[in-house]
Parts: C-alpha cells; sequence; structure tokens
C-alpha cells in the first residue's frame, strides 16, 4: 500500500515538473504570432487570458490607426488549453474587421485591414464557445499609403 | 529503495520549482519584483488596472517613419534628436519623455535602414531605460551586436519595437502608468515633429494632412496625460501640448461614414478595406503656428 501511494506521489512531481517546463510562455506566444505575420512589421503585441463563461467573456483593448496605412492583425493560441481565440475589430459600434468570417465559418490566422480614417478603434478578442484560453493578438504594418 | 523514490521526488518538485524561478525572470506580466513597486522615485498615481487597460494605444514611432518613407521622401539625420543631452536627464520624467523621444527616432532609422546612426541611440535608449529601472527589458547587446554587424536589420525593428512594448506593459503593471503615458508622449511629439520637419522641406499634401490628423490622436493623448495631471511635470507637459491643441480648433476633420467593409480574399490573405473618407482642412497660417509650436516645445524637451 505505502509503495503504491509513493509511486502515486512520484508520478505527480514528475508530470507536475513536465506541465511547467513545456507549457507556453506569451512570449513564446508573441514569436509563434510574428512567424505567422510573415514580413509585416511588428508594432504591438496584446496578451488575452480569459476564464470560460456565457456569454463568452471579451478582452478588449484600445488603439490608434493611421490613415494611409494597412496593418495585419494575427491571432494564435497557447496549446495549453482549449479555447480558440477570435478578434473582432470595431469602430464605435461597426464591425470593421474580424479573424472569424460568419459567411464561410472559416477563422484566419491573419487579416490586412487598409485603414482611410486616423482614430481610435476597438479589440475585442473572446474565445470560441466561451471557453477558457490563453492567446496574443499582434498588430502589424504591412505597408504604408505609396507603398513602403 | 524507498529513501530513493522520496529523493526523487522531492528532487522533481525542486526542479518544477526551478524552472517556474527561472521562467518568471523572462515573463514581465506575472512577475514584479516588490522593490520595483516600493522604490519608485516619480510621484506617481495609482490607476486601478482596468483602465489601465482601457488606454488608448496612442502611438508607434514606426507609423510615422513608414508613412515618410512610403511617400520617397528621404532620410534626413538633421531630423533627428540629438543626444548629447542624454547625461542631462536627471528626473524619471525627463528621462521617460527622452525615452520616447529617442526610441521614435530610432523608428526613423530603422525603417531607412541605417545601423551605423541606430548605435548612438541605442545607447541614449538603454541609459534612460537603466535609469528607469526597466533596463532588463532592452536587449542592448543583441540589438548593437545586430546594428554594428548590419545582419538581419528587419530583426532590429522587431527588437527595438518588443523592447518598448516590455517596458510598456512592465511600468503598467507597476504602478509607474504615469511614465508610460510620459514615453508615449514622447514618442507622439517627435514623430509629430519629424512630420513637420519634412513638411518644411517636402511640402507633401499628405505629410500636411498627417499634420491635421495629429488633432486626433492627441485628442487621445490628452485624455491619458489629464489621468495623472495630479503630478506636476505631467501638469506643466499638459500645459504645453494645450498650446498646440489650441492651434488645433481650427483644424477642420470632417469625416464620410462609408459601408462596413467586406472581406476580400486574394492569393490566400483576407483584407478589410475601410470606405470611409477622412479629410482635413486648415489654413497654412494655422498649419505655420502648429509646426512652430511643436518645433519649440520639442525643442525644450530635447534641451532638457
Amino acid at each position: 500500500m505505502k509503495n503504491i501511494a509513493l509511486f502515486f506521489l512520484l508520478t505527480a512531481g514528475i508530470f507536475g515538473y513536465s506541465t511547467v517546463a513545456y507549457s507556453q510562455s506569451e512570449d513564446e506566444l508573441v514569436e509563434i504570432c510574428g512567424m505567422i505575420a510573415g514580413e509585416a512589421t511588428f508594432l504591438k503585441d496584446f496578451k488575452i487570458r480569459l476564464d470560460s463563461g456565457d456569454p463568452p467573456p471579451i478582452q478588449r483593448f484600445s488603439v490608434i490607426l493611421k490613415k494611409g496605412i494597412k496593418y495585419r492583425f494575427s491571432v494564435c493560441n497557447s496549446k495549453d488549453q482549449d479555447g480558440k481565440v477570435v478578434l473582432q475589430l470595431l469602430d464605435n459600434n461597426r464591425l470593421l474587421a474580424t479573424t472569424h468570417i460568419v459567411a464561410t465559418g472559416k477563422d484566419w490566422p491573419f487579416i490586412d485591414y487598409v485603414c482611410t480614417k486616423t482614430g481610435a478603434y476597438h479589440l475585442f478578442f473572446s474565445f470560441k464557445d466561451g471557453k477558457s484560453g490563453l492567446a496574443v493578438g499582434l498588430l502589424s504594418l504591412v505597408e504604408a499609403e505609396g507603398g513602403s | 529503495m524507498i529513501r530513493y523514490i522520496i529523493l526523487i521526488c522531492i528532487g522533481s518538485i525542486a526542479l518544477s520549482s526551478c524552472n517556474r524561478c527561472s521562467s518568471e525572470k523572462t515573463d514581465s506580466w506575472n512577475d514584479i519584483p516588490q522593490e520595483v513597486i516600493d522604490g519608485n522615485n516619480f510621484e506617481d498615481i495609482v490607476v486601478p488596472v482596468d483602465v489601465i487597460n482601457q488606454m488608448v494605444n496612442v502611438s508607434s514611432p514606426v507609423e510615422t517613419a513608414a508613412l515618410i518613407k512610403g511617400l520617397k521622401i528621404p532620410f534626413n539625420r538633421d531630423y533627428l534628436a540629438d543626444t548629447k543631452f542624454t547625461n542631462s536627464y536627471s528626473t524619471s520624467f525627463k528621462k521617460a519623455l527622452g525615452l520616447g523621444v529617442f526610441g521614435a527616432d530610432m523608428g526613423y532609422l530603422n525603417m531607412y535602414e541605417k545601423p551605423t546612426l541606430v548605435i548612438d541611440y541605442l545607447s541614449s535608449v538603454n541609459s534612460l531605460a537603466d535609469g528607469l529601472q526597466v533596463g532588463q527589458f532592452f536587449d542592448f547587446k543583441t540589438l548593437k551586436r545586430i546594428a554594428t554587424n548590419k545582419e538581419n536589420l528587419d530583426s532590429l525593428m522587431v527588437i527595438s519595437q518588443q523592447s518598448f512594448n516590455k517596458i510598456d506593459n512592465y511600468l503598467k503593471q507597476t504602478n509607474r502608468g504615469s511614465l508610460s503615458v510620459v514615453i508615449i508622449a514622447g514618442v507622439w511629439l517627435e514623430g509629430f515633429y519629424l512630420s513637420t520637419r519634412v513638411y518644411q522641406d517636402s511640402r507633401h499634401s499628405r505629410i500636411r494632412e498627417t499634420i491635421g490628423e495629429q488633432k486626433i490622436v492627441m485628442s487621445n493623448l490628452m485624455v491619458l496625460l489629464e489621468i495623472f495631471k495630479k503630478d506636476s511635470n505631467i501638469a506643466a507637459l499638459i500645459k504645453d501640448f494645450n498650446e498646440i491643441k489650441v492651434l488645433f480648433n481650427d483644424v477642420v476633420i470632417t469625416v464620410v461614414m462609408g459601408e462596413e467593409p467586406i472581406p476580400i480574399v486574394k492569393n490566400g490573405v483576407v483584407t478589410f478595406i475601410q470606405s470611409d473618407k477622412q479629410t482635413v482642412e486648415m489654413s497654412d497660417e494655422t498649419l505655420g503656428a502648429i509646426i512652430e509650436k511643436v518645433q519649440s516645445i520639442r525643442k525644450k524637451i530635447v534641451e532638457g
């Protein structure tokens, strides 16, 4: 009996160690997301960590986007949690862009947005089906007016 | 035998703990040393985390530079701030403003791929970041190596940007959001200054428009600064910036709202094109007054 208890203790110790050793950090996710963004120039990262909930909880950020710039928004999920992140870009109450296209049901790892109005915009991040999740969103610059 | 098993268990748990320690050093999100929180010599105002999270990300040192380069306007070293005043930035406030100004200049230099000139700015930024106890997020050695060897210049831009983002996050998480806002103000002012100098030399209509658009950016920045107006240094900065804000009263920005963008898929990339139309109108007199005011405030800040 004592041996069985020790076996479980040993397993739990090693399992605990390996879980910590291989969990993805936010910085690793930023790196992966940067690769997804490709040639675009990195501007800003957004770290998203949400619990499960119904309706799905939302993590919100605000950014100034500038006229004449083509931006790229890329997202990537932590492999350690179930949640699949969805990004929505809004201007007041208008949905301007999203990584989840409802019409096709397709999720895109990155989307491009051509901005024609300098101003404050809102980024809404949530996880599909209200699952808990850990993810990173990246804002990058693809090109400026005139073709940079 | 049982002793060995117990030893293995203890070893596993100890290793697990050590791993957690080492990952915390690189994870700016969760680990905030108490001495940094306590040892803040900048008169600070604690702002709730939810307010911090709602702060608009106002300024990037890269976008203005990208716009200028995209218009095929040649690089000009004379536009950049002189780093010789760095050592005279004696307070946290001045260091933060300087960090923003030089950060914007680094964005301009990186955009035009001028690694040799970047080194001077790297040194100043590194020194100012150390002075604000955020030097650990600025990978000076790597950046200097890349700039010196002129290797993979794209990564120079990426690492610089990431360093500034880490500093920004860390300052917010350590109740030093006021410093973060001051850095942002420095970045914004230098980007604005660059636009004014470029306009004076190029008379480009798009740059003129960019100067007018700063009315929108500034209104967002002023909201951030107002949060910390109890700090006397920030109050003085607000007073200076208000002199620009008054001039913006004569700038008229009109927006014609378009339809919601429809996703266009081309070559495996989905793109949303905004259809709103924005126009900026201002007289030559107003433009001249804005340019003069921006340049005089920037001179005062750079020369400490």
